[in-house]
């Protein structure tokens, strides 16, 4: 499992307020293998969303070298940038994103529409991915009226339509209560586990981060820390250190009483 | 899915919205359907104006060329209660009606330069009816004027056929002919006041005679005259003044030669009033030199109307465009984080660009549709406001010419310009091509609002709240 889908080389991203530079990513080292599911923490300015949308190629870097599944994408154009965001990266945002005048199976077939796969390949996708995410039967209601987390589980399919070699998730728990946090959570480490999604998940939430298989601490642009996730979802929820059941919205074991939040809070504000 | 149905879903997602500038570009797109047809109506009235114009002048130089080597010869008395004289004086009827010999008509043939000497005898009958009319400012006239007056015509073929000597204005049954004899025509008021139609039997100086044809009496002057046509002969014998004329038509063979005949005349029937239509002429050239302007004129508001067109079908166009293109810019600044999404999940500029597009013309192509609607209900209206329009006058009276020298008086009454109403409907093809404009407007309307949501950058277009 080292065969990598994402590194960045000595990535930099500068903006220009006026006549002064602000370094949103500085000398930022990257990789993520195949098969990962990796979360970036740092608190607000800490270039989370820059290093996303880079990773994303939806900005391109100041400088710096991007490879994302084996193609060099730091100097394409808008004219192919596209097709890779089409069919190598799945979006999962904070605000759902979900077009309000199309129904969730409409929202999930949308990214496939211009793609090769026929009429009935792609109704036939959409359904699977609805089943995938749990919300078979309800491809026909419009994201008004469905809840936050089910929205939020749209999205997911839709970023999955694909087949993408990677996830970008901004935040994807951000605006969901604690329960539907911890099912989206977990939805996204079943994903990684039983179908070898790459994941690379934007957070400040150390609850959520635990679950991933490796946390990234950023700092103004840099990656000052790394540390091994609890990845909750690929030890069916049993403590990492006793081996006792626990729920996913568990802070500390209550069995052996140690702390299950990978990252330190303190350091995610 | 496709972009077509995303569209058409926008556009009923907002439908406060979208119902207003539909109606906007709308009247917009009614301006130009509307417009074109009220140019084509008024085209139209112009070229009929112009037909009218040249076949009434064409039957007006005919009637000139016809009468104006007519030298009317007449009696005193005569002209009273013939057929067609219109607004004789009440006084006129106590005057009494002398006749001359029908030899004097042979003489008269024998000048030089005479083609041709057509005999009338009028008549009227002993018996009368007492009536009162109105005068002019309000004034009322009590008249004791005759049940009928006759007007015998020499029914020769070609007097027939060459001049106006009978009625033309037929309603009913047929007009006189050649070898008629024993037979009638009577004027409408004559046919109501003896309960009569065409086939039955009236009865007149005490002979009987068939109705072999009625015409209208309208135009025969202010007085309900009752008029009756028969042969000159019948006319003759029913009045017992045998070998009798009471009017002379004498026709020279040229112009030029009509003065001097009328001299001739003149000079050796002093019983005879003689009269040449030289004045008559005048009267229609006058007329002649108004209808000219009066076609100008019609002709300069084409031209104006063109013009006004022209600039109000560009208004129209710009406003349409404009419309489009602040309703599209709104949108695609109301929509910035979809399109950062829809750039997200793998959409290309062109798919963003052309999506917008489709919207700006999905919605032009409905307002044309209801620009249509409107415009074609409205039209006249619109065209109306929006443009100059010709008014045609002279619809009043009726065109036909009346028998003899009762023409003179009565041009005035002429339909010359016709076209009274002026239909402004737009053509199937205005239409079509209104549809084809509305959605190119919406096109150009939306082409760079639609530019510039392709251009969004997806990650500032994601960070848009």
């Amino acid at each position: 499992m080292s065969e990598a889908v994402l590194r960045t080389e000595k990535l930099f991203k500068t903006y220009e307020m006026g006549k002064r530079k602000v370094p949103a990513l500085y000398d930022l080292n990257l990789q993520v293998n195949k098969g990962e599911f990796v979360a970036i923490m740092g608190p607000s300015g800490s270039g989370k969303t820059t290093l996303l949308n880079v990773l994303g190629c939806l900005d391109k870097p100041t400088s710096g070298k991007m490879i994302l599944d084996e193609v060099d994408v730091t100097d394409l154009p808008e004219r192919q940038l596209y097709k890779i965001r089409r069919n190598k990266i799945g979006f999962i945002f904070q605000t759902f994103n979900l077009l309000p005048y199309l129904n969730a199976a409409e929202n999930v077939e949308l990214p496939m529409e211009y793609g090769k796969r026929s009429k009935s390949e792609r109704r036939q996708e959409t359904r699977r991915l609805l089943d995938l995410v749990g919300l078979a039967g309800r491809g026909e209601h419009r994201p008004q009226r469905l809840s936050a987390g089910e929205q939020q589980r749209v999205a997911i399919a839709r970023a999955l339509a694909n087949d993408p070699a990677i996830i970008l998730a901004d935040e994807p728990t951000g605006n969901l209560d604690t329960e539907n946090k911890f099912e989206i959570v977990k939805l996204l480490g079943n994903l990684n586990i039983e179908r070898g999604t790459t994941i690379v998940m934007v957070t400040h939430d150390g609850h959520v981060a635990s679950h991933s298989e490796r946390v990234l601490f950023l700092k103004d642009g840099k990656i000052t820390k790394e540390k091994q996730g609890l990845h909750l979802a690929k030890k069916k929820l049993a403590c990492p250190y006793c081996g006792s059941k626990i729920q996913p919205t568990d802070e500390k074991c209550p069995t052996c009483r140690k702390k299950l939040v990978a990252a330190e809070e303190e350091e995610s504000t | 899915m496709g972009a077509f149905t995303r569209a058409v879903r926008n556009l009923s997602r907002r439908k406060m919205r979208a119902l207003l500038v539909i109606i906007a570009l709308g009247f917009s797109m009614a301006i130009m359907v509307s417009i074109p047809a009220g140019i084509v109506a008024n085209q139209e009235a112009a070229q009929a104006m112009t037909a009218n114009f040249n076949s009434t002048m064409t039957t007006t130089q005919e009637e000139i060329n016809k009468t104006a080597t007519l030298i009317e010869c007449q009696t005193s008395g005569q002209g009273m209660f013939r057929g067609g004289q219109p607004g004789f004086p009440p006084g006129g009827m106590q005057q009494q009606q002398t006749y001359v010999e029908e030899s004097v008509a042979n003489e008269i043939r024998s000048i030089s330069g005479v083609k041709d000497v057509v005999e009338f005898i009028t008549v009227s009958s002993s018996e009368t009816t007492s009536e009162t009319i109105n005068g002019p400012r309000g004034r009322t006239f009590t008249i004791s004027r005759p049940v009928y007056t006759i007007t015998g015509v020499t029914l020769n073929s070609s007097f027939i056929d060459d001049y106006s000597i009978l009625p033309t204005n037929i309603t009913a049954g047929r007009n006189l002919r050649h070898g008629d004899s024993g037979v009638v025509l009577l004027n409408s008021n004559l046919t109501a006041y003896f309960g009569v139609g065409v086939g039955d039997k009236v009865e007149m100086y005490g002979a009987s005679f068939t109705v072999v044809g009625v015409y209208d009496a309208a135009g025969e002057g202010r007085m309900e005259t009752r008029s009756a046509y028969m042969n000159i002969t019948d006319a003759q014998t029913a009045a017992g003044l045998t070998g009798n004329v009471s009017r002379l038509d004498v026709y020279a063979k040229n112009v030029s030669d009509v003065d001097s005949i009328a001299e001739v005349i003149g000079a050796a029937y002093t019983s005879l009033q003689v009269t040449t239509y030289k004045d008559r002429l005048s009267q229609i050239e006058n007329m002649q030199t108004m209808y000219t302007q009066t076609l100008t004129s019609a002709q300069a508001t084409v031209s104006q109307t063109e013009t006004v067109a022209t600039q109000e079908i560009m208004m129209a166009v710009v406003a349409t465009s404009l419309i489009v293109l602040f309703v599209m810019l709104y949108t695609v600044r109301e929509r910035t984080k979809e399109i950062g999404t829809l750039k997200a999940i793998g959409f290309s500029n062109w798919n963003v660009m052309s999506q917008f597009m489709l919207e700006g013309m999905l919605l032009s192509l409905v307002a044309g549709v209801v620009g249509i609607a409107i415009g074609t209900v409205g039209a006249p209206l619109l065209s109306g406001i929006l443009l100059p329009q010709i008014s045609p006058f002279g619809s009043r009276g009726s065109s036909q010419f009346r028998p003899g020298a009762a023409n003179a008086g009565n041009f005035g009454n002429f339909g010359i310009l016709g076209a009274s109403t002026v239909t402004v409907t737009p053509s199937l093809q205005t239409m079509l091509i209104a549809i084809g404009a509305a959605v190119l407007l919406g096109a150009l309307g939306s082409l760079y609002p639609a530019w510039r949501a392709a251009r969004t950058r997806p990650a500032e277009a994601m960070r848009y709240e």
